[in-house]
Formats: structure tokens, sequence, C-alpha cells
């Protein structure tokens, strides 16, 4: 794989267990995890920057919520 | 990274290069190679009498795959480079696909796009194929890809019906013909098959 670089992330501590959570509940490492949630934030942007909306759907409420990305 | 074929009119193994991350002039050169190839091929079995049946991604053009995705993160496209042509394509989707089978469902994988090798390494194209085990080694790619990502080696894919043997061979299991994705045979390697694969 290509190499890498190192950076060193302060998070609080609520962001800590969260990603701790997130961690254990994907079974993946909170590197794995940060990249994964990388990846995602850039095809958002991406999408959003072309007109794209996101959105949670609810299939048996029948409902759309429009999730508001930074 | 270094990597080796089988060169199988010289018989014996030969170095290659896999390349992390084509650009689009990268992949317009593999669309102008392989389908130049291609094209004379067909027309030359056709000459003799002997008509090429076309395989189902001989119609892939990788300049429009690239250029949607070489930007992104979540989409890199390796290539497997040979004697100063390519050899192997692949393109994966690193985000947000998840396993189906028993044991690890829920769980993120790799899943590979799109996979393809030169069409003269094919034994469906010409009657002496060049090389051999670009498809192995690409598979390899994906694993390791998952790795790095923290997905334990864990891949998925659709693959096409020319395919469905090589990717049995290759240690994947098949759950089934998806019948959201033109009823292509769904193929895993779980963790534990990804490693065996790798050892």
């Amino acid at each position: 794989m290509a190499g890498k670089k190192t950076m060193t992330l302060n998070l609080t501590e609520a962001e800590m267990v969260a990603l701790e959570r997130l961690s254990t509940e994907k079974d993946m490492s909170k590197t794995a995890v940060l990249r994964q949630a990388l990846r995602l934030y850039q095809v958002i942007s991406v999408r959003m920057q072309v007109g794209e909306r996101l959105f949670f759907e609810d299939d048996i409420a029948k409902e759309k919520k429009e999730l508001v990305v930074l | 990274m270094d990597v080796a074929l089988e060169d199988r009119h010289a018989g014996r193994i030969v170095p290659a290069t896999l390349i992390e991350r084509i650009d689009v002039a990268y992949a317009k050169r593999v669309d102008d190679l392989w389908l130049t190839f291609l094209a004379a091929a067909i027309a030359e079995a056709e000459a003799a009498g002997t008509p090429v049946e076309l395989l189902e991604h001989t119609h892939w053009r990788w300049t429009g795959k690239v250029e949607l995705t070489a930007h992104l993160l979540s989409y890199p496209t390796l290539a497997i480079e040979c004697e100063e042509r390519p050899q192997g394509l692949m393109m994966l989707k690193t985000d947000g696909e998840i396993a189906r089978s028993q044991n690890e469902q829920g769980k993120p994988l790799v899943y590979v796009e799109f996979l393809a090798t030169a069409p003269w390494n094919l034994p469906a194209v010409v009657a002496r194929p060049r090389f051999r085990g670009a498809g192995t080694i690409l598979l390899r790619a994906a694993i390791e890809t998952s790795l790095d990502l923290g997905f334990k080696g864990r891949i998925g894919l659709h693959s096409l019906r020319d395919a469905e043997i090589f990717y049995a061979r290759s240690g994947m299991t098949a759950l089934g013909r998806d019948q959201k994705k033109e009823n292509l045979e769904y193929f895993e390697m779980t963790s534990t098959q990804a490693m065996a694969f790798i050892r």
C-alpha cells in the first residue's frame, strides 16, 4: 500500500467515547473508523457540490429527513 | 509495488509492477491499447472463419470510469504493468459496502467494482495468451486494501458469468444471483478465506 503520513489528533472525552463505540460496533480500529469517515465525508461533499442533497429515509414511517452536512 | 506474472510464451516468471490509483491519462491508454488489440483480434478471427465470442467486459471504457472516480478516496483503481503495457485493471469501492455472508453479515468489506485483464492474456480472445496471474494479483491487492482499511481482508464482488469459475477457484464463496445486479452471481471472501488466500 502507498506510504502514509502520521498526524496527532486531539479529541474531547465525548468524541473519544463515540469513536471507541463505533470502533467496537464496526469491529474496526479507531484509525480505520476515522479513515472511513474521511472517505464518506469526501463522497458526500463532492455530491453536494454538484447540487445533490443527503436524506435518511424511513420506509415504515414513510418519512424523509435531510441530513445537513457542513 | 513489485509483483510477478507468468509469461506463458517464455515459460518463466517475469517482474511486473502494481500501480495504485491510476489517473485518467493511464485509463485512456488502457482503452486505446486494449480496444485496438481486441478489434484486431476480432477482425482476424472473423477473417479466419472463427468469430470471437465477445466477453462481457469488453465493452468497458476505463476512461469514463476513472474520470468519475480518480479524485475520490473511496474508489482507487489499480493496474498491473509489464513490458510497459497494462496487463490488468481493477476498481475498488472502499466505503459503504457490507458483508452478506452468514458469519460476517453487516461487517464492512472492500467491493470490487470492476476487474479485467488485457485481451492478449485471455484464452477466449487469443490462441496463445501471453501472461497469467493478473487476476490473482489484483484479488490479492483487493484483500490487502481491505486489511489496510481495517476490514480484515473481507472483499465482495458481482461476477460476470465468464469469471465465475475463476472466483470460485480463488476461494470465494458464491452467495447467489443478485436480481438487483443483472442477476450476476455475488461472491464474497471472508476474513478467514482472505488470510488463506494471501498466505
